[in-house]
């Protein structure tokens, strides 16, 4: 089974991040880690590796060439090669034109099953894999939970709904997103680290797929631009409601609730 | 001048991290707490294979240059010194000779299932009245028929009580002092071999450290680690300067710990209206931690890329070993100011990096020792 999983390196939750002076940008401390929800979809592709023989896991991202980092991460933990669609000069904010070359290499590369993370934590857009699917023409499950194969044209999955979870039956080739919960990702062993040292990583322009160019994926042809960045606002100091006994406590927070917060 | 780490370094470098991070740091008050081995820990951390950090491919090892081997040293202490000792015993000193002088036969039965985390190992140098002063060395081994009879007692001895084998320096001929000097491999189990008083320490805890007992210890021939008999104080020598930067290293984990907490406590701790981080003199102290860390850093992978490239580093490995140690010692000291009367609290973190920072000023030799080596070697014979 050809498995094709699709990552993004995004700033460590930790990692200092400034707005820069037109508050347009930011400015990012050195320090990046693949998606939280990719190594999931990494981890779910090697676990179906060790269940279906020959199976060949391919992992993507569409970034910087610092990315190369979280591809070799996948293949620390068991990836068989990777792929860096070099942003160089194409740097954009739009989704779509990421889905667009994602889809195209996804188009090029070939694959049976295809996974990414169900959300990047940076933007928080949760919309590359359903695009990539709608663009390929193939079904896409999001949010999954639990993956099962029944054959080698045909998977059960389990995925997250609103109030519960939902079981579909789903024909392949398709794309499923993953969710917190589908698998525990492993710590890379130390060969794997060693062969992710020395792998080499193919690095690709996106402007020469077919059906691509440089304008049609550069930022002139990005459909959505970022305005301005602000920070959350602060939260209030926390209030200590006053009273001798709980039932004091209880009438004065009651007063707070309307007299002062008027929500009651 | 090239100052950068490679792809290649700075990918492990980040993957250490992440593992530190994801196994031991979140052992690591419960380590100290406990005071006793962390078998769990060890047996999830050496499944990956890290104890073949210095040892070539072919055998199962990952061949790790010495800049790699220093930021290894560095994360793991950071992220529990007590854990890191029993780690980097098995990695460097516990298995050196008997990866370097074992038969094929002693290498299959003791440094690849020390490679593993399946056998425990350590290097048995110091007794009760010598330390530095290898030439004090009283446990002796005397030729026995096709083998050798060792009698002594080692103290201080990471990882003895628990140890499946041991490299044990003795001299052979007490006449010839340090060139009378040896290293011979005892295994568990052999009769006359036992572990005596366990040492409660300070800081470092959770590795286990005490005395081991040679009672007429018979080995045989090939349990005598070296080509050729007098010769122990060289191969000393040999590895003495990777130890010296490895503590440096591990000082500079502890301190790279400390300063991440004084750091996150500067943020977010409100006084008199703001985070004390806007404080002038908790900037000071955080700048301070910071540069001290820095210079620390640099002296470290100085001294390892001397080695790497087998250029003599012996003064810079003792200054590297000192500084880093009297870094971390500032650096814990500074975080528990940071931290105020809770850094008091066993409850608290900032008290175990204040305990096991004292390690390093012991181990790897006390820097009384070092500053006399230091100037010795500079001044030269007048």
């Amino acid at each position: 089974m050809n498995i094709l999983v699709c990552i993004k390196q995004v700033a460590d939750t930790e990692a200092r991040i400034l707005f820069k002076s037109d508050k347009k940008s930011l400015e990012i401390e050195n320090k990046y880690n693949m998606n939280f929800f990719d190594e999931f979809a990494v981890e779910e592709a090697i676990r179906i590796k060790s269940k279906i023989k020959d199976s060949q896991i391919t992992v993507c991202t569409y970034g910087v060439k610092k990315a190369v980092e979280a591809l070799r991460t996948a293949i620390a933990m068991g990836a068989d090669r990777a792929f860096l669609l070099d942003n160089t000069g194409l740097d954009s904010d739009d989704p779509l034109i990421t889905s667009k070359i994602l889809a195209n290499f996804a188009k090029q590369e070939g694959f049976d099953l295809m996974f990414c993370g169900r959300q990047a934590i940076d933007d928080e857009n949760a919309n590359i894999g359903a695009m990539i699917a709608e663009l390929l023409g193939i079904p896409h499950v999001s949010a999954v939970l639990k993956f099962d194969i029944i054959d080698e044209k045909k998977v059960r999955v389990e995925s997250e709904i609103e109030g519960g979870k939902e079981t579909l039956e789903v024909q392949l080739p398709a794309l499923f997103t993953t969710q917190k919960g589908i698998n525990e990702p492993r710590v890379p062993l130390i060969t794997g680290v060693m062969k992710a040292m020395k792998a080499s990583i193919t690095v690709v322009d996106p402007s020469t797929f077919e059906g691509l160019s440089k304008e049609l994926i550069d930022m002139t042809a990005s459909k959505i631009s970022i305005l301005t960045y602000e920070t959350p606002k602060g939260r209030p100091a926390v209030k200590i409601v006053d009273g001798e006994t709980p039932g004091e406590k209880v009438k004065s927070l009651i007063n707070i609730l309307k007299e002062e917060a008027k929500v009651l | 001048m090239d100052f950068k780490l490679t792809e290649e370094q700075e990918f492990f470098k980040k993957t250490i991290v992440d593992t530190i991070n994801r196994i031991v740091v979140p052992k690591s008050q419960e380590i100290d707490e406990k005071d006793e081995f962390p078998w769990e820990t060890w047996k999830e951390f050496t499944s990956l294979g890290y104890l073949g950090l210095r040892y070539p491919e072919e055998i199962g090892g990952m061949n790790a240059d010495k800049i790699m081997s220093m930021v290894f040293y560095e994360e793991i202490a950071r992220g529990s010194v007590g854990f890191a000792q029993s780690v980097i015993m098995n990695i460097l000193m516990g298995t050196y000779f008997v990866y370097r002088f074992g038969s094929d036969a002693i290498k299959e039965r003791c440094l690849y299932p020390a490679m593993r985390g399946e056998k425990i190992s350590t290097m048995c140098f110091t007794e009760d009245q010598s330390g530095s002063d290898l030439g004090a060395t009283r446990t002796i081994a005397v030729k026995d028929g096709d083998g050798w009879r060792i009698n002594g007692t080692k103290m201080w001895i990471t990882n003895g009580p628990i140890c499946n084998f041991c490299t044990v320096l003795a001299t052979t001929d007490a006449s010839k002092g340090l060139k009378g000097l040896n290293f011979f491999l005892v295994e568990k189990g052999t009769p006359g071999f036992s572990s005596g008083q366990i040492i409660h320490k300070l800081g470092c805890r959770g590795t286990v450290t005490g005395e081991l007992v040679f009672d007429n210890v018979w080995v045989p021939n090939e349990n005598l680690l070296g080509e050729e008999l007098g010769k122990g104080v060289y191969y000393v020598g040999d590895i003495l300067d990777e130890v010296r930067l490895m503590t440096g290293a591990m000082a500079l984990g502890v301190a790279k710990g400390a300063y991440a907490e004084a750091l996150e406590f500067s943020k977010k701790r409100v006084a008199f209206g703001q985070p004390i981080g806007n404080y002038q003199l908790i900037r000071e102290k955080i700048a301070e931690m910071d540069t001290l860390m820095n210079a620390a850093r640099l002296m470290v992978n100085y001294g390892a890329w001397l080695l790497e490239n087998d250029i003599d580093c012996r003064i810079i490995a003792a200054e590297a070993k000192m500084y880093a140690t009297e870094v971390c010692l500032k650096v814990v000291d500074e975080l528990t100011r940071i931290y105020g009367a809770n850094a008091f609290a066993y409850e608290y973190t900032p008290q175990r990096y204040f305990r096991d920072a004292r390690f390093f000023l012991y181990g790897g030799g006390t820097h009384e020792v070092l500053k006399d080596f230091i100037g010795k070697t500079i001044i030269g014979k007048l």
